[in-house]
């Protein structure tokens, strides 16, 4: 509204000089010299640096501020340290994660070969059933071992995740940005894959129906079934 | 249907542990004939060139789910007759009743005990 109300003046002061201008030489026959054009000029160019000196102030200001807002988020990015979390810190857990794969189903091999081999032993002759029970045995208890090595790998991996939600809350919190102003989601393949195939993975305690549960809404009626749907 | 352990069974996993796991298990209780596929597809090539007494499936798998290949061998009139028993660890509610409305005759919730998947092989067959 101030904007608006400083042209309406500007306006009107700058008419009043270029009528006073005309009214002085309206008896020169339409002549018009070099002179009354700068002269013209000057009286426009006064009006207009009456209206920038009032504006100039304004319009820096709001260029600092803006300049201080980029700087700031300038600095806000630098803090993320995006390059470090995508070139070091991600990869790093999922070699983290694939080593525990590995170890796991190693573990997990070693183990069920020793199961089988002691389900599949002769029994006849009872003192080599024992050595090889007793061998098989350790096996089992040296492959478990596994256990503290990933239990110390999947603490690495968590502390990378703490790290990436620490960073990037305070980027969402110095950015100042609602929680409601999240993009909409776009569903992708694989999510759409997911929902269509009904694919939640694995469940924690407490989450998703126990064997119990689903024994008894399969052999209770449909009805049971299809009470769930009401 | 009676439960016949000489009955050929089609275990289908994407986890070569998961199906040693099942093996395993099944020859402790007595079945000998063991086949196994690692997805849904591979499954249902196999059902189609022999005929399988039960088939025990996970879920999650790619290229084609337990729950594809489920109402695929429903949906096949050759195949439709075949003991389905999903083995998964997909344990929402809606799971359930989707595989229950596609036609599963029993579902056992991963993990599970020798217990388990003998008592609901047993149940499959006294239906």
């Amino acid at each position: 509204m101030r904007g608006v109300n400083l042209m309406a003046n500007i306006k009107q002061e700058n008419v009043a000089r270029v009528i006073d201008f005309l009214e002085q030489n309206k008896n020169r026959d339409g002549e018009v010299s070099l002179t009354d054009v700068m002269h013209l000029a000057e009286v426009m160019s006064g009006s207009m640096h009456d209206f920038l000196s009032t504006v100039q102030p304004t319009v820096t200001e709001e260029l600092k501020l803006i300049a201080k807002e980029i700087t700031r988020m300038k600095e806000e990015i630098c803090q993320l340290r995006a390059n470090d979390m995508t070139g070091n810190k991600i990869p790093d857990a999922g070699r983290e994660l694939d080593a525990i794969v590995e170890a796991t189903e190693e573990a997990t091999n070693t183990i069920m070969e020793a199961a089988e081999d002691i389900m599949g032993a002769d029994t006849s002759d009872t003192e080599a059933y024992q050595e090889l029970v007793s061998n098989k045995m350790i096996s089992i208890f040296e492959a478990c071992t596994f256990q503290d090595i990933t239990g110390q790998r999947i603490s690495k991996v968590v502390t990378t995740l703490n790290y990436i939600d620490e960073r990037v809350s305070s980027f969402i919190e110095h950015l100042r940005i609602p929680e409601d102003l999240d993009a909409e989601l776009q569903e992708s393949d694989e999510e759409r894959r997911k929902r269509e195939l009904i694919l939640h993975g694995p469940q924690h305690d407490g989450e998703g129906v126990s064997q119990d549960d689903i024994d008894s809404m399969l052999m209770g009626a449909q009805a049971d079934i299809d009470k769930l749907f009401d | 249907m009676a439960l016949d352990l000489q009955m050929p069974v089609l275990v289908v996993d994407d986890y070569k542990t998961m199906i040693r796991i099942i093996r395993n298990l099944l020859k402790q209780l007595g079945f000998e004939d063991i086949d196994d596929a690692a997805d849904g597809t591979e499954a249902l090539e196999k059902m189609k060139q022999r005929r399988y007494g039960l088939v025990i499936s996970d879920w999650n798998m790619e290229p084609m789910t337990g729950y594809e290949l489920l109402k695929q061998v429903r949906s096949d009139s050759g195949l439709s007759k075949t003991p389905f028993i999903m083995v998964t660890a997909e344990s929402k509610t809606e799971n359930v009743i989707a595989a229950k409305k596609a036609g599963v005759n029993n579902y056992i919730v991963k993990p599970f005990n020798a217990q388990t998947l003998k008592g609901k092989i047993e149940a499959v067959f006294s239906e």
